[in-house]
Parts: C-alpha cells; structure tokens; sequence
C-alpha cells in the first residue's frame, strides 16, 4: 500500500484578486483506495479534482503524483503524466459526431503519433483492446454508432472505456453519475467500481449523492468551502460529520 | 377624473408618448426622403446626359439589340466556360487552405495572442472582404501576368474572408468538453485541434465552403474583364466589337453555370448538414 | 450484471474502418475531388510553385510598387467628389433594390406567394437573374444601354440589390410563423392584405437590418463600378491603373479599404440599434 497522490497544502485562486477557491488542502491516496470526495456545490471538489492533473492551475502548495511533483512538469512531462491518469466526466465529454470505437480509441492518443492521428490509423494491439473494455462495459453491440446516438448511462459507459484504454494508475471521477438517473448510477458506480478493484487501479472520486460514496467507497474526504473538513475510512462517516460538512452558510 | 378632465393623467402621457413617436417617425421618413432626393438629384440628374440616351425609343432599341443570338460563337464559348468553373473550384479550394489560420488567428479562444494576432487575424478578415474581387484581380495580373492564375488567386483572397469569419465564430461556439477530454487523455495541441474542435466545426464550415463556391462561380465569369482567365474576356471582346448577339451568347453561357453551381450546392449541402 | 468476457472466449473480434458501401463513396468522392483539381491546374497551365511562389511574393510586390501610397492623392477634390458620388449610388441602389425586391421576394416565398403558377416563377426567375448576373456586368450592359455615367451605375446597383436582398427576403418570409396567416386567411382576406397584415409584422425587423446590411454590401460594389463606366471612385481607379500610377492605385485601394471599413462598423452599429429599439 503505497502512496500514490500526495497533496500537500494546496491553494488555487482563479484571478489575481479572486477569492480563494481552495484554501490548503492537504490529503494522500493510496493504492487500494476508491477514495469519494463530497460536499455542497461550490465547495471546490471539482477544483480540486483538475488540479490533480493539472487541468487547473495550482496557485500553491504541492501535489505528488506517482512520485513525480505535477506542477512542476514541462508541458511534454505533463502529457506524458496524463496518460497514467485517467478522467472520466460529468457530463461524459465524448466527441459526439464521432463514432463509439473512435472515441474508446483517443483514449490512447498520448500514445499516439501526430501522424497516425491525422489518419485515425491506431495499431492493432489498441484496436484489440479497445474491443475488450467495450465488451467489458457492455457496449459490444453498439461499436459503429455515433456517440451522440446512445443514452446517458451508455456514454458514460464509453467514458469509462475511454479511461481503460490509457492502462491508468489513477483514475479522477468528477461527479461521474449526476447526469444518470439513480438506478443507472448505481449500475456505473457498480461497473467502475468493480474494474477498479480488478484491474488494481485507485481512485478519487467526486460524489454528490452521499448515499452512493458510502456505499462504494472505503474513504472519504469532505469539502465545504475550500476546507477539507473530514478525512476517513468510510465505517467512520457520522451523521453529525456530515451536518458539519454540508453545513449551510447562515447569511 | 371629472367632467371636465375625462382621462387620467396616465392616458395622456401614453397619448403624448404616441405623438412623440409619431413625431419621430414622420422625421425619420422626412430625412429619409430629403436625403434620396439629393443623391438622385447628384448622381442621375446631375450626371446624365439624357440627349445621348436618346429617349425612350432609343432604350429600347438598345436593349433590343441583345435580344439575337450569335450561334456561331459556341465552339468558342466551350473553353471558357470550363476554365471559369475550373477557376471557382481551385480558387475556392486555395481560399479554404488560407482561411483556415486566419480563423485560428481571429478565434478568440484558441488564438496564440489576443492582443496582437487576434486583431491581426479579424483585420486580414475584414480585408479580403473589403476588397473587391475586381481590385485582387488587378493586383494579381500585375504581379503575375494574364491568364487564370491570377484570377484563381484573385477568388482564394476574396473567399478567405466570409470563409474564415464562419470557422471563427464556430470555433468562439464550441464545446469545451470535448477539447478537456482530449487534453485530460495527454493529447497535444494538435491532437485537441483535430479531436476536439475541427468534429464539431466541420459540418459549419463545409457548408459555408459550399455556399462560397457558389457564389465564386459568379466572380470568376468576371476574372476576365480584367484579364485574369474565363468568359469575361469573351465577354469583353464581344462587348468591344458590338456583336450584341455574342454578348448574349455569353451571358446564357454564365447563367447556365450559375444554375449548375445552384443545383449541385444545394444537394451538397443537404448531404452534409 | 456485466459479464466478463475473457478475449479467449468470444470468437476473435475484428473492426474495421471501412464500411461498404458507405466508405467507398466517401473515398470515391475524395478521389474524384483530387483528380479533378490536378486536372483543373493542368487544363489551365498553372502550376503549383508557381501559385505559391506568387502568393509568397504578393508581400513583395506589393511593397515594391504600391509602397509608399500617394495618399496625398486621395484629398483631391476631384477624387473626393467621386466618394461623394458612390456613397450616393449606392444609397439610391440600396433603396432602389430593396423596394423593388420586396414584391419579388413575396411572389418567390414558397408559403405565401400569390399565385403559385405564374408569379411565383417570375419572383424567382427574377431573383435568381438579378444575383446570377454579377454587378460588374450589370453595369457593361447598362452603360451600353444608357451611357456612361451614374445613372448606369445606380441601375446596375439596383440589379445586384434586388438580387441580395430578394433571396434573404424570401428566406425569411418562407421561415415566419403561419399561425397569423392562417389566421387572416380564413378570415377571408386576398394575398395582399395576408401579406401586409400576417407577414410584414413578423418580418419588419428583420428585413431593416437586411436593409441595412444590403446598403453595406452595395457600398463595395459601388466603388467598384466605377472601373467599368458608372461612375464614382472606380473610374479614378481605372484611369490610374491604365496610366500605371501604382502609387495612386495604391491610396485609392487603402482609401477603399478604410470606407468599406466605415461603412461595416456604421451598418453594424445602425442594425443593432434596430435590434435593441423593436
């Protein structure tokens, strides 16, 4: 059980003189976590979250990933980072005139030459892989749509495969089920959680619904307002926590 | 209210409001119409010297005049015609290659510097449309002789502006999901180019490119005037020697592309939308 | 409830890219596009470098004759009357073409022409000649008919206006809401009164800031009619051009370039105005 993200003290403020979005978080991921960050909206989860790869710019503090510091990495370091980590969206963030098996395919354009991107030409091992995770989240039949073509819970799925395909060591879930209704939440929540489990890969995991982390997750980390205000094993999770965290501002 | 004040103040002020507007309007029209009057009295009355015109019987003897056709000048109007319609697919073709970093440039939120190439970018827009195609048309024979190359080159400059204009504002429209997505994946520049922003541009932009060829089938039958290739010099020379019959020839020849270029745009079109 | 296939033991899977028949028209398509631009390119003797060598040069040549611009040219009264004078065309043109292409856009609209057999061909007939004809011919052919000067001009103007504004007047009359017409005409009212009751309301705002956007397009024209016989500053233009003056050439060119620029940002201006104050 090695640490596998380490963030220490992190700030992040949008504008110069913004307000301060995260106000010092300090937390560490290991390699057996399904980790679910919660907390009000606003309270800078998926701040946080983008931070982790830098689809956000840290004002401050330090963020360790796979034992390499993020925010000092050069632009092709950093690419090169992304491709252990794999992101899958809210809102699913699919290229939606492309078809299924194109979009599971770019998530291996790290890997992949200008060239060959150009001519959408990926070797056979990719093509091959990208079969397997379609079948494994249960998209075999619809390789050829479009992707604008399918229902919420299927493009998730192939957001899902998308991720798989990079061969992640993190896996970032930024609120992966809110655009779901509930009971194919939990069927994603289900799926996700099972492959990362079967494939070893840890996770950090942004969750609304309070319900679905407690179920899924063995860790939890709660927000409010840019603070980490809990930080623990599921099992101790207390309802008097949870007031604490989502406590609302009295004006 | 009372006997002798039967409306509330109300009603009168919304009466008074109407007057004004009223008032507003019969100025408006009243300008307007003061201002046509000078500019008929400066260009048409002013400038015509109607004794030349030779009277209504003399108008219509001119127009008469087209209304014979010069057979003859087929044979002759069969290269041209394929040259003009050569000129708007290549030019129009040419003009794409070029708007495509203009609209990079004046797209602001992928251009490289919004203080100087983002200007840059929209004035090189406003510029290829400002210009008259006539005017690129000079400018080119003078730099590289006669023929169709300057008039191909004359219609890619024109193109480049209302082409580059609509790639632009699809590109300022986009969703920036997908382009997270790609970069999230550890995708470069031009891979969130080609991934992330050309897939939802793309059915915009060709059915502008389309639209514009159509519309350069109608500049290229004029290349010619100038000497820059296809049936405008035909024309020029028909016009020249008064064969008025073979000007008209000319004419049916451009009408005849034209609505080619219409039919064959507006099912190209539909495939693609 | 998901079921792990292992690789093994599904039959091999494959994928594919191309589709039959579908990738072949695609493909075919492409191909024909290519070879038909090569052969475009040979069929009219031009070749590639040369284009590109010319289109590398453009910076040079025309830093090397239309640099630097006489511009104290474009002050002489004379030149500055002539920018009176297309300003005033096109004005006229503008006015011109838009009344007459508004009957011309009604008969061609296909939800409320009046008489579907014989007007509505002539609406667009109309139209379509008036845009197919470009404005440079309209003005050969009518100075051939009235003489040289601004009259020819002003008509030419008004063919190239009535062909703009009728098609983007017929699309929008053709996109209205049919409830009013509908509405006026079970009521008994004849196309005319359907017209001015049920559609121009719907459509007022719009064609003003067609209108206006017509003005801005004919003001490019205008100045370039000039060249062929219809007065304005294209005629200073061609004198200049055939007396190889391309220092002149270059400030008229510029001076066109600022006005074309003024005349965007005042139509601009003048159509949101019209946005805000409906």
């Amino acid at each position: 059980m090695t640490s596998v993200l380490s963030v220490k003290d992190l700030r992040v403020r949008y504008a110069a003189k913004g307000p301060e979005i995260l106000k010092g978080i300090n937390f560490d991921v290991l390699s057996d976590d399904f980790m679910a960050m919660i907390g009000p909206s606003g309270a800078g989860k998926s701040t946080l979250i983008r931070c982790i790869n830098r689809l956000v710019e840290p004002t401050s503090g330090s963020i360790n990933l796979l034992g390499k510091d993020v925010i000092a990495l050069k632009t092709r370091a950093l690419r090169e980072l992304r491709r252990d980590v794999g992101m899958i969206f809210q809102e699913f963030n699919l290229i939606n005139r492309m078809s299924v098996m194109d979009n599971v395919l770019s998530g291996r354009l790290g890997y992949t030459g200008n060239l060959r991107s150009l001519f959408r030409h990926f070797p056979k091992k990719d093509i091959d892989q990208a079969l397997y995770f379609l079948d494994r989240v249960g998209l075999s039949d619809h390789i050829n749509k479009r992707a604008d073509e399918l229902s919420g819970g299927q493009r998730q799925r192939v957001g899902i495969a998308r991720a798989l395909m990079q061969q992640p060591k993190l896996l970032l879930l930024d609120e992966p089920t809110s655009a779901l209704d509930p009971k194919i939440s939990r069927e994603v929540m289900a799926l996700i959680r099972g492959i990362a489990q079967e494939l070893g890969v840890p996770a950090v995991c942004n969750i609304h619904d309070v319900q679905l982390a407690k179920e899924f997750c063995n860790r939890i980390i709660g927000l409010q307002d840019g603070i980490k205000k809990f930080d623990g094993e599921t099992s101790t999770l207390r309802d008097s926590d949870l007031e604490d965290i989502y406590a609302m501002e009295v004006l | 209210m009372s006997i002798t004040q039967p409306h509330s103040d109300a009603f009168t002020g919304q009466i008074d409001m109407r007057r004004n507007r009223h008032l507003k309007m019969a100025l408006g029209w009243g300008m307007f119409i003061l201002f046509a009057t000078w500019c008929v009295n400066g260009t048409i009355i002013a400038d015509t010297d109607w004794s030349r015109i030779g009277g209504r019987n003399g108008v219509l003897a001119s127009v008469g005049r087209y209304i014979s056709l010069d057979l003859g000048l087929l044979s002759e109007l069969i290269i041209p015609t394929i040259e003009t319609f050569m000129m708007a697919c290549v030019g129009t073709v040419l003009g794409c290659f070029f708007s495509l970093p203009v609209a990079w440039l004046g797209a602001a939120n992928v251009t490289p510097s919004k203080h100087i190439l983002y200007p840059l970018g929209r004035f090189l827009m406003v510029v290829s449309r400002s210009v008259h195609e006539i005017v690129w048309a000079l400018i080119f024979v003078s730099a590289v002789g006669l023929g169709a190359l300057p008039g191909i080159l004359a219609i890619a400059m024109r193109s480049v502006g209302f082409i580059s204009k609509i790639t632009a504002e699809a590109i300022e429209n986009i969703d920036a999901k997908p382009v997270e997505a790609v970069r999230a994946v550890g995708g470069n520049n031009f891979q969130v180019m080609y991934y992330g922003i050309l897939p939802q541009i793309y059915p915009v932009v060709l059915a502008t490119v389309i639209f514009e060829w159509d519309i350069n089938i109608r500049r290229s039958a004029v290349m010619g005037l100038v000497g820059a290739g296809g049936l405008g010099l035909l024309f020029f020379r028909q016009m020249n020697s008064f064969n008025y019959g073979g000007v008209t020839m000319v004419i049916l020849a451009i009408l005849m592309l034209i609505v080619l270029g219409e039919v064959i745009s507006h099912y190209l079109r539909k495939a693609v939308i | 409830m998901t079921k792990i296939n292992k690789p093994e033991d599904t039959q091999p899977l494959t994928w594919s890219r191309f589709t039959f028949p579908g990738s072949i028209y695609k493909y075919g398509t492409l191909l024909f596009v290519l070879v038909f631009l090569t052969y475009s390119l040979n069929f009219m003797n031009v070749s590639i470098p040369k284009m590109l060598g010319a289109l590398g040069g453009l910076v040079g040549v025309i830093s090397e004759r239309y640099y630097p611009p006489d511009l104290a040219y474009v002050t002489d009264p004379g030149y500055l009357a002539s920018v009176v004078d297309t300003l005033q065309m096109s004005f006229l043109g503008g006015i011109a073409g838009v009344f007459l292409s508004i009957p011309l856009a009604w008969f061609s609209a296909a939800n409320v022409s009046p008489n579907r057999q014989i007007l509505f061909p002539i609406g667009r007939m109309g139209v379509i000649s008036c845009r197919a004809i470009h404005e440079t011919i309209w003005t050969i052919l009518f100075v051939s008919v009235l003489g040289f000067g601004m009259l020819a001009g002003v008509s030419a103007l008004t063919m190239f206006c009535i062909g703009f504004a009728g098609k983007l007047f017929s699309d929008e009359i053709e996109a209205i809401e049919m409830g009013p017409v509908e509405a006026m005409r079970s009521a008994g009212a004849n196309p005319f009164q359907v017209f001015i009751f049920a559609v121009v309301p719907q459509v007022r705002v719009a064609f003003t800031g067609i209108a206006i956007y017509t003005w801005d397009v004919a003001f490019r024209a205008a100045t370039v009619v000039g060249f062929f016989g219809g007065g304005g500053m294209g005629w200073y233009l061609k004198r200049n051009v055939q007396q190889l003056e391309n220092l002149r050439v270059g400030a008229i060119v510029l001076s066109i370039i600022a006005m074309v620029l003024i005349a965007e940002f005042i139509s601009g201006w003048l159509r949101s105005a019209v946005n805000k104050a409906k």
